[in-house]
């Protein structure tokens, strides 16, 4: 997975998350980041992760007057703290 | 005595006392001719050393003793051996007539042992040379050991030289280590991780291959495995090759092959990897498929496989009594268990991490050091839950595609302590859990950086832990 898909998927779950339009959700900024594990900061329950520092890109999109963060690497893609919660994309 | 035969006895005396007298001169003379040639060697033929590491202890000896022990290759005459060592200004001391082609050769240049040794490998005559090593029964006496691997210059945990902004000497003495053992085939560390890439030229001679005298894996509800090197949990079978390269990584730190002329040198150049997978290629897994590969160690160590240590350089805050459990029966077994402290930055006294904050006896947890003895800035650190600190930052492992690379985390510096469990396993087979624990946590060399943070206050040290 690249930056760019990243990015466009985390779009898309953002959107069906909290039922709008793709085109209502906006991308605020797309960094590259150092994550501390290899789950990149956002273990799900239940989910063991190798402690190695894990380069990866930290995706911060807009909806609603809110911001929401995903992060991803090119294995996964991560929901960060959506309502409290980590999740697996 | 006679007063007649008094005369020639006090002549025959001084005779003896002007021979003696000579020879010692003759010696002298020999001595100050060597010396002029180690002040004024030929300029094409002078040795630069090779590296900064301090030489071996053989620089304190006598001058005139050999400093290396070459062996030629078969067909090599007498004449060309002394034809290259002239070339090479040097001498040969002594041929070892029990071994054909054995010479031990004195260096008429100031180079250390090391760097003579290692000219002599770059010949395509010489079969091998070695530096000599001073031994001593009775005392600890150390020397140091460097492997010939070619890329053991950037191990800065084993050796730091003080190179890319580092601090000579803030590693874990290896070289001083090696000196007493450089690690065992009979010594089983299991790597519980995303697998090991068992084909990795650095690591393939060191993987556990499950010996015939042991059944394969059963399991009531899973069924016979047949595991010929490790387990793969996510899957249930007996292939745990990594498609991540963190577990590779981890097992080069405990044991790629060392002095292999390949690669890097593990902190055992001799052990056996047991492979296990229970991570994926995005280097995450579940707690029920980690119970699941502690859960077939604990059965090959029944079954007779020698496993002293489980490496465990993963974690999550989140608290799993079977996790829990199962790692207690790993210590019923007889297992070490080493984990990594977690790269939060943060202090497990108020927010453990597991399974490395579980209060089992046979967890050591280990924080990560950069090259400079500092605590990491990712490390997570607890002076009652943090046990050891090792060098965790710029490690250079083995990776996927038979590659190496540089990589950073508590995962790194959880291998470098389970490869000095290993270590002292192999030099004594027969320590308890227990008693390896406590000489892992007594053998650190203690650290400022880390007073008030950690539980031991140290950095391992591989030499004093095997003393």
């Amino acid at each position: 997975m690249t930056k760019e898909e990243a990015a466009e998927k985390a779009r898309k779950d953002l959107a069906k998350r909290l039922g709008i339009n793709e085109s209502q959700v906006s991308e605020r900024s797309v960094a590259d980041t150092d994550f501390p594990d290899m789950a990149l900061g956002a273990g799900a329950a239940d989910e063991m992760s190798g402690q190695m520092i894990t380069r990866g890109w930290k995706i911060q999109l807009e909806a609603s007057g809110k911001t929401y963060e995903y992060r991803a690497d090119k294995n996964q893609l991560r929901a960060y703290k959506f309502n409290g919660k980590n999740y697996k994309i | 005595m006679n007063r007649n035969n008094f005369l020639p006895h006090i002549a025959l005396a001084l005779v003896l006392i002007l021979v003696a007298a000579f020879a010692g001169q003759l010696r002298r003379w020999q001595i100050q001719m060597k010396n002029r040639a180690r002040i004024f060697p030929t300029a094409d033929k002078r040795r630069e050393p090779i590296n900064n590491i301090e030489s071996a202890p053989y620089d304190s000896r006598d001058s005139s003793a050999p400093e290396v022990l070459v062996k030629f290759k078969p067909g090599i005459t007498e004449d060309a051996i002394e034809k290259i060592t002239l070339g090479l200004h040097d001498r040969v001391e002594d041929e070892i007539e029990s071994v054909p082609g054995l010479a031990a050769i004195d260096d008429l240049d100031d180079a250390s042992a090391e760097s003579v040794a290692a000219q002599y490998r770059a010949l395509p005559d010489v079969e091998y040379a070695e530096p000599v090593f001073e031994i001593s029964a009775d005392d600890f006496s150390p020397s140091l050991v460097t492997p010939r691997d070619p890329r053991f210059s950037e191990q800065w945990a084993l050796a730091n030289d003080g190179s890319r902004g580092g601090t000579k000497g803030a590693d874990i003495s290896a070289t001083t280590a090696w000196s007493v053992t450089t690690g065992s085939d009979k010594v089983v560390v299991a790597v519980l991780d995303s697998g090991v890439d068992y084909t990795h030229s650095d690591l393939a001679s060191n993987i556990w291959v499950r010996p015939n005298s042991v059944k394969p894996y059963e399991d009531k509800e899973l069924g016979t495995i047949q595991d010929l090197h490790g387990y793969n949990a996510i899957e249930n079978s007996a292939d745990p090759m990594d498609d991540n390269g963190h577990g590779t990584h981890c097992a080069g730190i405990i044991g790629a092959e060392g002095g292999n002329d390949i690669g890097i040198a593990g902190v055992n150049w001799k052990v056996q990897i047991m492979p296990l997978k229970f991570m994926n290629a995005g280097g995450y897994g579940t707690t029920k498929d980690a119970v699941e590969a502690i859960n077939y160690v604990i059965d090959r160590k029944k079954a007779g496989v020698n496993v002293r240590v489980i490496s465990a350089s993963w974690g999550s805050t989140q608290k799993s009594r079977a996790l829990e459990d199962v790692i207690r029966k790993a210590y019923e077994t007889g297992i070490l268990f080493v984990a990594a402290s977690g790269n939060a930055s943060t202090n497990n006294d108020r927010n453990p991490h597991y399974p490395s904050s579980y209060n089992v006896p046979n967890v050591i947890s280990v924080a990560a050091l950069d090259r400079n003895d500092q605590l990491a800035s990712f490390s997570n650190y607890g002076v009652k839950s943090v046990a050891i600190a090792a060098p965790g930052v710029d490690i250079l492992s083995t990776w996927l595609g038979d590659e190496y690379e540089e990589k950073s985390g508590t995962s790194m510096a959880t291998p470098v302590v389970a490869g000095v469990a290993a270590l002292v396993a192999a030099h004594d087979p027969k320590i308890t859990v227990d008693e390896l624990r406590t000489r892992l946590l007594a053998s650190v060399d203690p650290l400022n950086s880390l007073k008030g943070k950690i539980a031991s206050g140290g950095r391992i040290n591989a030499a004093k832990a095997l003393q």
